[in-house]
């Protein structure tokens, strides 16, 4: 199974080239040569009295799988949605693709929907339309969006509910299918949009362990085929085995960052020490 | 402006017949709701009935009903009193209604924490549950009685001399169509805004109790 | 006593019929443009621009604040001295129009809350605009959750088109007042007529709540 198609099958026009860096050659290689596809610079956000992140910087190459661990309330799910804009930085800026927008400025809804189209996101809620099939899920913001008719949106549809192997459900309402259904029906809606980049945020939260896993396969596969990805979960055996790197964020900043092993198995912070040794000995 | 003055001579009437309404509908919704909770058939199927029939047939009709079939045809009765009468019978299903729905949000674990607790039936009802109960139902008994204020303007079909009466009969005398109507109209809004302004505030105020 | 009555009723059967149709008549086209204006009120209340907002929430509040029966005498008595004089089913169809507009603005701005925010959030995620969440995702939802609440409302509705009695519109009830005021037989009359009522209201009443365990269950 592969998820990102190749160049020549792709049927969105506006795709850029940075994604043709990131085909399934090594992809370690990839990530570490490719031109950053994301790229934060001195993101800060606050509730209230209450600093959710402070001056956050992240660059994330073509094709990289960046997995983000850490405490809850450290600002790893606020940092993601900082990235299409859900929520809006206080200051600093976000890059996606060739999409930049300054924080310091009057951020516009036409720039906010021109990043979103770039990103592609995966909620822990999975958030599908319950009133639409799985397919017009899937389909709906290709037309609305990207301009497709219905029957290349629809077509393109049931090439990626195949590559999550839920072609069968297309036609049915998503209250029919499980958890872990829901959220490979929500990857597919988000990789239709051919977006530069995937954000996932805690994918498996809400499900089963066992249903968890057969997310997390899609996930790995979609990382082999070179898809650039950000990834906040609590899976550290995922983090460790599938990203390229693992950023550790406390306290609304990024403590520490590298190679997944490195990190995991022998982490420098006493606060990552903290967290990692906690998730690990449970 | 003379049909300002015109028009508020209605006010005492539609207050008197609003809260005259709410008194009966208070009291007599209670055993209503109470019947209709009851597990006795004997009870809660004619509790139903009667609250579907209640509510189930407009207002002015049962008006007509009571001023011109009962109060022709059996016992006399003045508009204000049909009317009340009335309007306090409807309530009492509405507000039935609203009790029922009060109770039934009250945790069914508090039942059980009285009973556990030795408290009868009737402690628990009216020292654990009711109170509950009524803050719940709080909300909605306050909408209803905002919106029984300007339903109140029904009995004027009846002859009681409330705001829209008033109104009617100032634009008769004075062949001025709009205004009179456009002050009815204002009065009502005056009238409500403050009641709704005043439930909110007593909301959350009990919210406040309840929630400490 | 009991054979008087049922053949007495038999007699203004149906005089009182065509009054029960007029009523029907009455509710479906008031609630049919009422309902429409509605969700325009509640996609214009729910704008985060308030220059369209408030606007929007004093008209609502209008609308909601003033009882039908002046609404009703305002159009057809008020409206004549403004140069529009309408007939009683015209000037009855657009005044309970507009107490709808006001009042199922509320209830379906009440349904476009109540879609999970996550949706909107999915929507904007993908690149959607707010025009198009709202129609594909927000208004198709919220319109369903709003049913029962709709359907609820529609049968008060129909109940007030007894207020139109006092523009003299031939409708149920005042048929039924007419026949008693040249009968006597008041009590009589008006008891049949609240049984017509009820042949409506209670049937809508039972499906209203079956409709809701219906809806419960999908969402």
């Amino acid at each position: 199974m592969e998820i990102v198609r190749d160049p020549q099958t792709r049927t969105g026009s506006d795709a850029v080239d940075v994604r043709a860096s990131a085909q399934p050659t090594d992809r370690l290689e990839v990530s570490r040569k490719g031109p950053p596809v994301v790229s934060l610079k001195g993101l800060s956000k606050h509730y209230g009295e209450n600093v959710v992140l402070d001056k956050v910087d992240l660059d994330v190459s073509a094709g990289e799988v960046v997995a983000m661990v850490g405490p809850s309330g450290a600002g790893k799910s606020t940092l993601l949605r900082c990235i299409n804009l859900l929520e809006v930085p206080d200051a600093g800026t976000v890059t996606v693709g060739d999409q930049c927008v300054d924080a310091g400025k009057e951020v516009s809804a036409k720039d906010a929907m021109r990043l979103r189209r770039t990103a592609g996101m995966v909620f822990q809620s999975f958030n599908l339309f319950p009133h639409l099939t799985v397919l017009r899920n899937v389909s709906l913001a290709q037309e609305r969006v990207l301009g497709r008719s219905r029957a290349e949106a629809d077509a393109r549809s049931m090439e990626l509910l195949e590559r999550v192997h839920l072609a069968h459900k297309a036609d049915t309402y998503p209250a029919r299918s499980s958890g872990g259904q829901q959220q490979r029906i929500a990857i597919a809606r988000a990789l239709a949009m051919d977006p530069q980049v995937m954000l996932f945020d805690e994918p498996t939260s809400a499900l089963d362990p066992e249903v968890g896993l057969e997310v997390l396969a899609v996930m790995r596969e979609l990382a082999e085929s070179g898809m650039t990805m950000i990834v906040v979960t609590h899976e550290i055996p995922f983090a460790r085995d599938v990203s390229d790197r693992v950023v550790v964020m406390a306290d609304g900043g990024i403590i520490e960052q590298g190679e997944p092993h490195q990190v995991i198995n022998n982490p420098q912070h006493e606060r990552s020490q903290r967290f990692l040794r906690a998730v690990t000995e449970r | 402006m003379e049909h300002v003055s015109a028009v508020l001579l209605g006010v005492p009437y539609t207050l008197l017949v609003t809260v005259v309404a709410l008194a009966i509908g208070a009291v007599l919704g209670l055993p209503l709701a109470l019947a209709r909770r009851s597990p006795l058939a004997v009870l809660n199927v004619p509790a139903r009935v009667v609250i579907d029939v209640l509510r189930g047939i407009p207002p002015v009709v049962w008006l007509f009903i009571i001023f011109f079939g009962i109060g022709n045809q059996f016992v006399t009765l003045d508009p204000i009193q049909a009317g009340s009468l009335g309007l306090g019978l409807i309530s009492a299903a509405y507000l039935a209604e609203i009790y029922r729905s009060g109770l039934g949000a009250v945790h069914s674990g508090q039942w059980e924490a009285s009973s556990a607790l030795g408290l009868s039936r009737t402690d628990s009802m009216v020292r654990v549950v009711g109170p509950q109960a009524f803050r719940v139902a709080l909300p909605a008994a306050s909408t209803y009685a905002i919106g029984l204020l300007k339903d109140s303007s029904v009995v004027s079909a009846i002859g009681v001399a409330d705001i829209v009466f008033q109104a009617t009969g100032d634009s008769r005398a004075t062949g001025a169509a709009l205004a009179p109507f456009l002050v009815a109209a204002a009065i009502y809004i005056l009238l409500g805004t403050p009641l709704a302004i005043a439930s909110r505030r007593m909301d959350s105020r009990l919210r406040m109790r309840v929630a400490r | 006593m009991n054979a008087d009555l049922l053949s007495n009723w038999l007699e203004w059967l149906p005089d009182l019929g065509r009054g029960l149709q007029t009523s029907v008549l009455l509710a479906a086209v008031s609630l049919a443009i009422g309902i429409p204006i509605g969700l325009l009120l509640a996609v214009l209340v729910s704008s985060r621009r308030a220059a369209i907002r408030m606007p929007s929430i004093v008209l609502v509040e209008i609308g909601r604040g003033t009882p039908a029966l002046v609404v009703l005498q305002l159009v057809y008595f008020g409206l004549p001295n403004a140069g529009l004089t309408l007939g009683p089913f015209t000037a009855a169809s657009a005044a309970l129009a507009l107490t709808t507009a006001a009042y199922t603005s509320e209830i379906i701005r009440g349904g476009l809350e109540a879609v999970p925010k996550g949706e909107v959030e999915a929507s904007q995620a993908l690149g959607m605009s707010y025009r198009d969440t709202m129609r594909f995702v927000l208004i198709p939802q919220g319109m369903r959750i709003a049913i029962p609440a709709l359907v609820g409302f529609g049968i008060l509705m129909f109940q007030a088109t007894s207020l139109a009695f006092t523009i003299s519109l031939q409708e149920l009830l005042s048929r039924a007042y007419s026949i008693g005021s040249s009968t006597f037989l008041y009590f009589q009359v008006l008891l049949l007529a609240g049984v017509l009522y009820l042949a409506i209201t209670l049937p809508s009443g039972w499906l209203t709540g079956r409709l809701e365990r219906r809806l419960s269950r999908h969402l």
